[in-house]
C-alpha cells in the first residue's frame, strides 16, 4: 500500500518534470482509490475489488490508499481538498454524510462538506443487524426493547467509535423505540466485534457479513435488521419497520466519489468503468464471498438515496448531541 | 496427538508442493524487504499484495501473506542494529543495545543473534500455535479492556527499567511522551484535543515518525556534531559470527522472550508491540549485569527479537480459531481470507483442513527460509557501515524522509518526523534518554481508551479493575514490582543503579 503511495510520488514527481502531462488523455497514469478507513473494514473490503475490476475497463493501474484518521475525516478531506483530475477518488461509506454534521455540532470548522464530491456510483448497501451474545436471555428484539426500557442505561453495546456508523445504527434505535442504552465505543468495527464475542458489551449493530459465521457458530443471536426488507442471509430475521419502528432505518452503504469539479468526461468515463465493474464476475464473485449485496445506483438515483440517507443521519446526529462527559 | 501428527503430513505435504513453496518464498522475500525499509511495515506490504493475491488459490495467498508478516518481523532489526531506525515500533528496543553493539563493531553478531532468535522464536510458536489455538483463543477474548488497563500499567512500570541513567530523567522523558500522546481526537466523545485544527493531527502523533525522529534523526545529527568524525567500522568476515559468550548469553533471553512473545500477542490489541519492551524489561531485571544494558548487552537484542517474532504467531491464534482480529495486521489476513471466500472462525479447522495445515506447515517452512535468507544477507547489509558517513548519512536521511511519508501519506508526519529529529538531539546532548518517550507515545492513547472504556462499561464504578480475575491478578504482579523496586530503600542496600552511579564517579563499591 504504502509502496503505492510511494509509486504515486514517483510518479507524481515525474510528471511534473515531464512538460505538457496535463494534456493527456483520461485516464494515462494510474489513479488512487482512498479508502479512509484501517484495512480489514468494509470500505477496504469493498475498495480493493472494486479497484481490481475498474483496472480492466480502465487499463491502467487502480490502487487503493488507507488513508486513515479521525474517523475517516482525514481520508475524505484529502479527497475533498484534491486536484478534480479524476487520479484521486473516494471510496466512502455512510460516515461521510456524518462528520460534517458533528462538526457543526461541536461548533469547529467542517473538515469537509459533502457538496465537495461528486457522487459517481453507489456500490453497495447493506442493513445494519442487531445481535447479542447467545447466551443473552433476549431471544427477540422485543424481548430486548422491554428489558431495555426496564433498565434503562444497564445494556451495553459497542461501536465502531463515537458518530460512527455502528453508533448512529444503534442511536436511532434509541431514539425510535425510545430506551436508554450504554455506549462503550471502540477505534472500529473489528475490535467493537471482538468485545462483543469476549462478552463486555451486551449487543452490537453490525454488517450481516462480518457477524454471519459468528451467527452460524452459536456465538451470537440475530435479534433484527434495520433495512426495509430483511437480510437474504437471514431470511427468519424481522426488520425493526415490521416491529413498528419505521424510523430505525440504517444503510452501511459504500459509494465512490471524486472531488467537486472533475470534468465531466472523466466522470463518465469513471461511470462506465464502474458500471462494467459490478458487473464483473471476478468482482461479484468478491462480493458475494463477503456476503455484500451490491446495490449499485448511478446519476440521480445515487443522488437522491444519497441525500434522503443524509438528512435522516443529519437529523440522527442532532438528536444525539453532544456528549456529555461525567 | 497422532490426529495432530497425520494432519501436520498433510499439511506439510501442501506447504512443501512447489507453487506453496514458491509463494511462501516470495512472501518472505518481500517482508524482509518491508521489514529493512524504515517506515514501511508488515501492514503496507500485506494491503500492497493483497489485490495481487485475488487470482490465487486461498492457500497460496494466505501462505505468501502470512510470510510478509514474519518476514517482516525479520528485517526489521537490520536497520534497528545497524542505523538506529527502527524499521517498525516493535523494533525500538533492538535499536537501543543492538545499536550499541554495532559501534563496538559487533553489528554482525546482533544481526546473527537476532536472525537465530527470530528463527527459534518463530518455530517453537508455531509449535505453540498448533497445539494450544483452540483453548488459548478462548481466554484471549477474555481480554476486555479492564484487562488490557490493567496489562498496560504493567507495561508503563516496565519503564522504571529502560534508562541506564537517572530514573527521574527517565519518568519526566515518559510523561512528555504520554503527554504527546493525549494530541487527537477524544475516542470517547469526538473532541479535538490540542489539534489546532489541522485534521491529521486528529488522529494523534504516530509512533514511527516520533521513533525515526528520535533515534534515527537524531542519531545522525550527534554525529554530524561531533569534532572528530566517527572511525568507519570495517566488518571482517571472522568478527561476523557471535563468540561462544554472545551465543550463551543470547539462549535464555531467546527462551523467555518466546514464551513472553507469544502470551501477549495473543491478546487483542496491538500487544505485540508490548512484547518486545516487557521482554527487554525482564532481561534487564534478571541479567547479572544490568548496567551492560543500553551499552551493547546482548540479552537487549535476543529478547525483544525473539518476543516481536513469536508474537506474530501468537496474533494468528484468535484468528484462525475464532475468526477475531487480534491487531490491524490479523485484520488485512483475515479480510484477505474472507476475499478468498475461506470464513475464519471456530469452523476452519474442520471445513478447510488442508488450508489450516498447510498454513501451518508453511509456517515452519517460512522460519527456515527466512534464517538462510538472512544468515547470507547479514555480510552484505554490514558492509553498509563502510560506505562514508558524507554519502551514508544523506542516503539515510532521504529514506527516513519517505519512509515516514510512506506510512500515511502525509506530509505533517514528515514535519512531526524533523521536529521529534531536533528535540532528540537537544535531549541526547542534556543527557536525556528517548526510548520512554517513544514508549509513552505508544502507551498512552491505548491506556486512556482501556481506561475510559472500562469506566463505560462499569458506569463509573472503578470497582470492574478488581472485581474481574484477570485484571486484578496483573494489577496485583505491578503492586508486587513497585514493592519490590522500593525494597532498597527499607533495607538500605545498593541496587544496580546507584552502584553504576557509584562506579562511574570512582567510588569504590560498598
Amino acid at each position: 500500500m504504502t509502496t503505492i503511495r510511494f509509486a504515486v510520488l514517483v510518479t507524481i514527481v515525474l510528471l511534473a518534470v515531464i512538460p505538457g502531462a496535463a494534456q493527456e488523455p483520461y485516464p494515462s497514469r494510474p489513479i488512487t482509490v482512498v479508502a479512509p478507513f484501517p484495512p480489514g473494514g468494509v470500505a477496504d473490503l469493498t475498495a480493493r475489488p472494486v479497484a481490481a475490476a475498474m483496472e480492466k475497463t480502465l487499463k491502467h493501474p487502480v490502487g487503493v490508499v488507507n488513508k486513515t484518521g479521525a474517523a475517516g475525516a482525514v481520508g475524505m478531506q484529502f479527497v475533498a481538498t484534491s486536484k478534480p483530475d479524476g487520479y484521486t477518488l473516494l471510496l466512502a461509506l455512510s460516515s461521510i454524510s456524518i462528520i460534517p454534521e458533528a462538526d457543526k455540532l461541536f461548533g469547529r470548522p467542517p473538515a469537509f462538506t459533502v457538496d465537495q464530491f461528486a457522487p459517481i456510483a453507489l456500490i453497495s448497501a447493506d442493513p445494519t443487524i442487531l445481535v447479542v451474545p447467545a447466551d443473552k436471555p433476549w431471544k427477540t428484539a422485543r424481548d430486548f426493547i422491554e428489558d431495555a426500557k426496564k433498565r434503562p442505561g444497564q445494556i451495553s453495546f459497542s461501536s465502531s467509535g463515537v458518530y460512527g456508523t455502528l453508533h448512529m445504527a444503534m442511536e436511532l434505535l434509541s431514539h425510535a423505540a425510545g430506551v436508554k442504552l450504554r455506549h462503550v465505543p471502540y477505534a472500529g468495527a473489528g475490535p467493537a466485534l471482538t468485545a462483543i464475542l469476549g462478552g463486555h458489551v451486551d449487543a452490537l449493530a453490525s454488517g450481516p457479513a462480518v457477524v454471519l459465521p459468528h451467527i452460524k457458530s452459536g456465538k451470537l443471536r440475530p435479534l433484527a435488521g434495520w433495512g426495509d426488507k430483511r437480510v437474504a442471509a437471514l431470511p427468519e430475521v424481522p426488520t425493526f419497520r415490521e416491529l413498528g419502528y419505521p424510523d430505525a432505518e440504517f444503510y452501511i452503504w459504500a459509494g465512490l466519489f471524486a472531488p467537486k469539479g472533475t470534468p465531466e468526461p472523466v466522470l463518465a468515463k469513471l461511470r462506465d468503468a464502474l458500471r462494467g465493474a459490478v458487473a464483473d464476475p471476478d468482482f461479484k464473485a468478491a462480493m458475494d464471498k463477503l456476503e455484500t449485496p451490491i446495490a449499485f445506483k448511478q446519476g440521480a438515483e445515487f443522488q437522491m438515496f444519497f441525500e434522503t440517507d443524509a438528512k435522516r443521519l443529519a437529523e440522527g446526529v442532532r438528536k444525539v448531541g453532544k456528549i456529555e462527559t461525567k | 496427538m497422532v490426529e495432530t501428527l497425520s494432519n501436520l503430513a498433510v499439511g506439510f505435504s501442501v506447504a512443501l508442493s512447489p507453487p506453496v513453496l514458491l509463494y511462501a518464498f516470495v512472501g518472505c522475500v518481500v517482508g524482509t524487504l518491508v521489514g529493512v525499509l524504515p517506515g514501511v511495515g508488515p501492514l503496507a506490504g500485506i494491503s500492497l499484495l493483497l489485490p495481487a493475491t485475488f487470482g490465487l488459490d486461498a492457500t497460496r495467498a494466505i501462505v505468501m501473506l502470512a510470510g510478509i508478516y514474519y518476514g517482516a518481523m525479520y528485517g526489521g532489526s537490520t536497520t534497528s542494529i545497524l542505523m538506529r531506525i527502527p524499521g517498525e515500533a516493535a523494533s525500538v528496543m533492538t535499536c537501543i543495545d543492538g545499536y550499541a553493539m554495532a559501534r563496538k563493531g559487533r553489528a554482525g553478531a546482533a544481526l546473527a543473534i537476532a536472525a537465530v532468535g527470530s528463527y527459534v522464536a518463530g518455530t517453537v510458536s508455531v509449535i505453540a500455535l498448533m497445539f494450544l489455538a483452540p483453548p488459548l483463543a478462548a481466554f484471549a477474548l477474555r481480554f476486555g479492556p479492564p484487562e488490557y488497563f490493567a496489562l498496560l500499567l504493567l507495561g508503563l512500570l516496565v519503564l522504571a527499567y529502560m534508562s541506564a541513567g537517572s530514573m527521574l530523567k527517565a519518568l519526566a522523558m515518559a510523561a512528555l511522551g504520554l503527554l504527546l500522546g493525549m494530541i487527537g481526537i477524544d475516542q470517547m466523545t469526538g473532541y479535538f484535543r490540542f489539534a489546532y485544527g489541522v485534521v491529521e493531527l486528529g488522529d494523534g502523533i504516530g509512533v514511527v515518525p516520533v521513533a525515526v525522529g528520535l533515534f534515527g534523526l537524531a542519531e545522525i545529527l550527534a554525529t554530524a556534531g561531533q569534532p572528530t568524525p566517527p572511525e568507519i567500522i570495517k566488518p571482517r568476515l571472522r568478527e561476523l559470527l557471535p563468540s561462544r559468550r554472545e551465543w550463551r548469553e543470547s539462549a535464555s533471553p531467546i527462551g523467555r522472550g518466546t514464551v513472553l512473545g507469544f502470551v501477549i500477542g495473543i491478546i487483542p490489541g496491538s500487544a505485540h508491540i508490548i512484547s518486545s519492551f516487557v521482554s527487554y524489561a525482564v532481561e534487564r531485571r534478571l541479567s547479572r549485569r544490568p548496567e551492560e544494558f543500553g551499552k551493547g548487552a546482548v540479552a537487549g537484542v535476543s529478547g525483544p527479537e525473539s518476543a516481536n517474532n513469536a508474537a506474530t504467531s501468537g496474533a494468528f491464534v484468535p484468528m484462525l480459531a475464532l475468526g477475531v482480529p487480534s491487531g490491524p495486521i490479523p485484520a488485512v489476513m483475515l479480510a484477505a481470507m474472507m476475499v478468498h471466500g475461506v470464513s475464519p472462525g471456530p469452523l476452519l479447522i474442520k471445513n478447510q483442513p488442508e488450508l489450516f495445515w498447510g498454513f501451518i506447515a508453511s509456517m515452519y517452512v517460512g522460519n527456515l527460509v527466512l534464517l538462510v535468507l538472512n544468515l547470507p544477507l547479514v555480510g552484505l547489509f554490514v558492509n553498509l557501515l563502510r560506505v562514508p558517513y558524507p554519502i551514508l548519512y544523506p542516503s539515510i536521511l532521504m529514506f527516513c524522509i519517505l519512509g515516514v511519508y510512506a506510512v500515511n501519506g502525509s506530509v505533517v508526519d514528515v514535519w512531526i518526523m524533523l521536529a521529534m529529529g531536533g528535540l532528540g538531539y537537544l535531549l541526547r546532548k542534556l543527557e536525556f534518554e528517548t526510548a520512554p518517550i517513544v514508549l509513552g507515545v505508544i502507551l498512552a492513547p491505548m491506556l486512556e481508551m482501556a481506561l475510559r472504556q472500562s469506566l463505560a462499561m462499569s458506569d463509573g464504578q472503578y470497582g470492574i479493575f478488581l472485581g474481574r480475575p484477570i485484571s486484578a491478578t496483573l494489577l496485583a504482579v505491578g503492586l508486587v514490582l513497585v514493592l519490590l523496586s522500593l525494597k532498597p530503600l527499607i533495607t538500605k542496600s545498593l541496587d544496580w543503579r546507584a552502584r553504576l552511579a557509584m562506579a562511574e564517579k570512582g567510588e569504590n563499591l560498598p
